[in-house]
């Protein structure tokens, strides 16, 4: 069922806190592959727009320093839109309330 | 689902049950929540990274506001959206 195929060779959860901590565990693991394969997607497509305008034969050492440098900036700006976002909806709720 | 899996659930309790509901139902919200930020970081960093060089790795102080004014903004949009709709109705 896993999507990821966690393949190891778990025993098989008997009790019913045992099948719920699997459960929790492996939702909460393919929650954070969702989570970071988006991530990715976007780095990918933005750093990619940012760094290659026009792609040659090999990557030059120039794009792959910007691909690095543009890296970061991203995750810093994912940072700062989730502090934001989060803080932003904390009001929201209590304007609310 | 795998038969196995499926006989393991019949195993929970009603305690477990709603518990694992709840946590589920936490998990989904966190996961809307992430999403979010995604969709608001790539917008962002559209409006406020992208169409100059990148010369470094850090945020520039006027980047950095920026990235906070336009998830900001971004709300503040929503909710005037939202507002004009109810207005129309």
């Amino acid at each position: 069922m896993s999507l990821f195929g966690s393949g190891s060779a778990s025993p098989v959860p008997k009790s019913g806190s045992d099948v719920k901590a699997g459960i929790v565990q492996q939702l909460q693991q393919e929650s954070a592959m969702n989570n970071a394969r988006l991530l990715i997607e976007k780095i990918n497509e933005n750093c990619f727009d940012a760094c290659i305008p026009a792609p040659g034969s090999t990557m030059s050492s120039q794009e792959s320093g910007c691909i690095s440098s543009c890296m970061d900036k991203y995750i810093q700006l994912w940072n700062i839109s989730s502090k934001t976002y989060i803080s932003r909806l904390g009001q929201e709720q209590k304007r609310m309330a | 689902m795998d038969p196995q899996t499926q006989m393991d659930i019949s195993n929970l309790s009603e305690a477990d049950k709603k518990d694992l509901s709840q946590i589920l139902q936490n998990e989904s919200q966190k996961t809307t929540i992430q999403q979010s930020v995604h969709q608001l970081s790539d917008i962002c960093f559209k409006k406020c990274i992208a169409g100059r060089p990148i010369t470094d790795g850090a945020l520039s102080r006027s980047e950095e506001s920026c990235a906070e004014n336009c998830v900001q903004r971004w709300m503040d949009t929503q909710t005037s959206i939202i507002t004009k709709l109810q207005s129309m109705r």
